[in-house]
């Protein structure tokens, strides 16, 4: 290895600490919070009152200019559909879904509609480097196609499985999910195409924390027929869309296993390390260098002083033999 | 190349000049020093140039195929395992593989062991091809990789794990560039270049702990965005980013291990006397590093486990699963490291670099696919995804063969330096 | 406490029946004073409207079950008869009376930010209409499919991708 004068590694020193600054400035942004827009709009989801007619499904499909169904939206055969095991999810062609469950502790079944929840502090939109998603103040969280990359990081992010790829294109591919309606409907004060073709008012809009009283109004004055709680009202921070129903949610296909706190905060425990490793590694390394190489040092300073100790020595012995 | 050298005793080609005194053109040296016709012969001689060929026969026409026709047309095009064998295998178990830059860099460079010196070159290329191959495999992976700079100049999402992992590794590939470089610019002659890069080396070394440090342990941060779909033994919020930061440590002391081994093996014309007198050696010297940061991996692992209150998982069959991955993977390759250390017994040291790299896979396979949706289905990847990832992998290997039989890296460079 | 509260209920309970069986009460609304029948076409778009057969359903039940306390039947709900036990006969007794057909418009959300407002939950037309009709239909094995009480219409037919817009391939019509 090459000596170090002093200059070049001062020179070197510098623009680590330079890096390490320009980086940090970076990050240190990591671990915001989001803000929470307390006017934004939400949906509670009665499961009682579904009836499975895909009236929501069909709506959805118009409004967002999706592709033609394979079956018909009043075939109803769909509900018995299992793939690898799993009921009906959302794909490409799909925003919303409703599939069946017959949970056994009641005599009839239950219906559950699927689609973005729209969470206050999204997964999809905290995992993703190009910022292709925005949580709007009216409470939906949209995404943009023309900066997203295609990493799918939002879709293994979504604790509910929502976001979709559109894998069949190759040059125009791009996430397809829910978007509240927003550009269609919501930014104009109107309720998603869904929750208008609901005949059943099982979805209610409202503001979000408007329809949370709602459905607290409901589980209150009609003992009995609701479990006491509100899917969705903290799970994963709280989301827009909310479900209320008459048996305990994982009876319903809900993953009650979800934390409790944002997504992003099982994340922060990293976040919160890197400024450290930026501000902390370049010195401590640098520094390990130097003791590492005063060794060295030390060691070629022992054998000059013993050579010439040696020489000496010899002189002596010469002056002597003299 | 053993029949070239003893009719030619000028190959290969160490030095600028020839016997006769004339210098060696660029061109030559790629060839080299064989002309076409030998180069050839030598080239369908190999029946490993002749296996990779047939790899790449069905697998290129499969990669320009996923361009055309779409990701949906080489993977299952599954929207519950969005990630399928491209970022599994080749991001996040490439990347702990290349590790080995940093590490022998920080080994020679910072703590001045020169007695490594003869393998750290090996390591940065073996770091620097690994990464290269990563950032491959995520262009066949991503939706749009014509937008892979998004990150940096359009669109900036500074608050994503992924962001971090992004600008990490592109400035850290841009440092390992930097750190082979000087092999390159030494066997093109180009002295003022490496001088220039020499100076640097403090910087670049320091520069290469930070950011592998982040983006090693990034990439196990990732998962934590999916604390609900994996496996809590596979997954855990404080631990996941250590868990892979130290295991890319022998991660990557295992794979120097491997491509050396290889390397002596099957290039043996090409090493001079130092790296190959010296390989036992260093061998058993990264061997115990290794086995060190194995035994710190086990406790952060058992950490986790207690730390989370994960016991009554190990008691079920995931929990069967775990053990097992962790007793092959790690503590297998743990104490045949140890006790290669301990009797030299440099091939069972070998052997056990073989099972730890892919152990390494293996876990990063099982964090991504396998314990991912353990709830739900088991993602089997499509045919063509599967050739896919082998045949960039037979691209990887022959890249890096071409490399090694050309520039000083298990060589010293005769010429001026 | 508890004592007093029984006898209440009681009370309440003997005179909700005592005004069930007296049709000459002038307050309440007679089954007889209802229209024979009525045509429900407010909102027909993908279904055509509904002849609604009002007479025929006074023999199935009575004017407070589908009315609530506006026809001045007393309500049996005893969480209704808290505030509306003596409440007379409405000036509009139809749904459109009181269910909003735009449920979910901005202006209409507005009004129900008043704190004063008790019915903030108060089901639009659509669902005022099929949540009454359909679980009553549930409970006593009535028609419950779409089209037992509307028909598609062309319109729907397109929405629900069906009938002659059905997709190439696929079944349609599998009611359940």
């Amino acid at each position: 290895m090459k000596k170090l004068n002093r200059r070049s590694f001062i020179k070197g020193g510098l623009a680590t600490t330079a890096a390490a600054a320009v980086l940090k400035e970076k990050t240190s942004v990591a671990s915001g919070d989001f803000d929470n827009y307390p006017e934004g709009m939400g949906v509670i989801v009665d499961l009682t009152r579904c009836v499975g007619c895909r009236s929501c499904e069909a709506a959805c499909n118009k409004e967002q200019g999706l592709p033609e169904p394979a079956e018909p939206f009043d075939d109803f055969s769909v509900f018995d559909q299992i793939h690898h095991g799993q009921k009906r999810r959302t794909d490409e062609s799909k925003y919303t879904v409703v599939n069946r469950y017959d949970p056994p502790e009641i005599d009839h079944p239950l219906f559950r509609k699927i689609q973005c929840n729209h969470c206050n502090e999204p997964a999809c939109l905290t995992s993703c480097f190009v910022n292709a998603y925005t949580k709007t103040p009216e409470g939906a969280v949209i995404y943009n196609s023309k900066v997203c990359v295609g990493c799918r990081t939002c879709m293994v992010a979504c604790p509910f499985y929502i976001p979709t790829f559109k894998y069949s294109k190759a040059f125009t591919p791009k996430i397809m999910k829910c978007i509240f309606c927003y550009d269609t409907r919501l930014k104009n004060g109107k309720p998603p195409a869904c929750v208008e073709a609901c005949p059943q008012e099982a979805l209610t809009f409202g503001k979000r924390k408007d329809v949370l009283k709602i459905g607290k109004q409901r589980i209150r004055e009609t003992p009995g027929k609701y479990v006491d709680h509100i899917y969705g009202e903290h799970e994963v921070g709280g989301t827009a869309w909310m479900y209320l129903s008459s048996v305990p949610f994982d009876k319903v296909g809900f993953d009650t296993h979800v934390p409790k706190e944002p997504i992003i905060n099982s994340v922060k425990e990293f976040l919160a390390m890197v400024p450290m490793v930026l501000t902390i590694w370049p010195g401590l390394f640098v520094g390990f260098h130097l003791l590492a190489t005063r060794k060295d040092k030390i060691k070629e300073l022992e054998m000059e002083k013993e050579a010439k100790a040696k020489k000496a020595n010899e002189n002596d012995k010469k002056e002597e033999q003299v | 190349m053993k029949l070239f050298s003893t009719e030619r005793p000028e190959i290969p080609i160490v030095n600028h000049t020839k016997e006769d005194g004339s210098a060696w053109t660029i061109k030559e040296k790629l060839w080299l020093g064989l002309s076409v016709n030998e180069y050839k012969k030598q080239f369908f001689r190999n029946p490993v140039n002749w296996f990779m060929m047939m790899i790449c026969a069905i697998g290129l026409p499969l990669i320009l195929g996923r361009y055309a026709f779409g990701l949906g047309w080489v993977t299952h095009a599954s929207n519950d395992y969005p990630w399928g064998l491209f970022l599994g295998f080749g991001l996040f178990g490439m990347v702990p593989l290349s590790a080995s830059g940093f590490m022998l860099g920080t080994t020679v460079e910072l703590f001045g062991r020169k007695d490594f010196h003869s393998i750290e070159r090996l390591a940065l290329l073996n770091g620097l091809l690994g990464y290269f191959f990563a950032v491959l495999f995520l262009e066949v992976d991503l939706g749009m990789p014509w937008r892979l700079p998004y990150p940096m100049f359009v669109s900036l999402g500074p608050a994503a794990v992924l962001f971090l992992v992004a600008w990490h590794v592109a400035t850290y590939l841009s440092v390992q560039i930097a750190e082979v470089l000087p092999a390159l610019f030494e066997w093109m002659g180009w002295l003022k270049g490496k001088r220039m890069i020499r100076k640097w080396v403090l910087g670049l070394t320091v520069a290469g702990i930070i950011l592998s440090t982040l983006h090693q342990g990034a990439l196990g941060a990732l998962f934590t965005y999916a604390p609900a779909k994996i496996h809590p033994l596979w997954v855990s919020a404080q631990f996941t980013w250590i868990h892979f930061f130290v295991s890319s440590i022998f991660g990557g002391l295992s794979m120097v291990i491997i491509a050396s081994t290889l390397i002596k093996n099957y290039m043996g014309w090409r090493c001079d006397e130092e790296f190959k007198s010296n390989l036992d050696y260093v061998t058993i010297g990264m061997a115990k590093g290794a086995s060190l940061a194995m035994i710190t991996y086990l406790v952060i692992k058992i950490v986790a486990v207690a730390h989370d209150q994960e016991w009554t998982y190990l008691l079920t069959g995931w929990g069967s699963y775990y053990m097992l991955e962790l007793t092959v993977a790690v503590v297998l390759p743990m104490f045949m490291f140890a006790i290669g250390v301990r009797n030299n017994w440099v091939t069972l040291i070998r052997a056990g670099a073989f099972i730890a790299a892919l152990g390494i896979i293996w876990n990063r396979l099982n964090t991504s696919l396998v314990c991912f949706n353990w709830q739900m289905y088991q993602e089997i990847p499509h045919w063509k995804e599967v050739w896919i990832t082998v045949t960039i992998y037979a691209i990887y290997f022959m890249t890096y063969r071409f490399i090694v039989y050309r520039l000083p890296i298990v060589y010293e460079w005769k010429g001026e330096r | 406490m508890q004592t007093r509260k029984k006898i209440l209920r009681t009370a309440i309970a003997l005179t909700t029946g005592a005004l069930l069986f007296a049709p000459g009460l002038a307050l309440a609304m007679d089954a007889d004073d209802a229209p024979e029948s009525i045509t429900i076409d407010s909102m027909a778009n993908l279904y055509s409207a509904v002849e609604f057969d009002h007479l025929m359903h006074t023999e199935y039940a009575s004017c407070a079950e589908c009315h609530h306390h506006t026809t001045g039947v007393p309500v049996a709900d005893p969480n209704c008869i808290r505030c509306h036990a003596y409440t007379p006969e409405g000036d509009d007794v139809s749904c459109t009376g009181c269910h909003e057909a735009n449920r979910f418009d901005k202006e209409y959300l507005d009004t129900l930010n008043d704190p004063q407002i008790y019915h903030i939950d108060k089901p639009g037309l659509k669902g005022a209409y099929h949540l009454n009709c359909i679980g009553c239909h549930e409970a006593i094995d009535g028609p419950t499919g779409c089209q037992d009480c509307h028909t598609m219409t062309e319109a729907g037919e397109e929405r629900f991708d069906t009938g002659k817009h059905a997709p190439a391939g696929g079944s349609s019509g599998a009611h359940h």
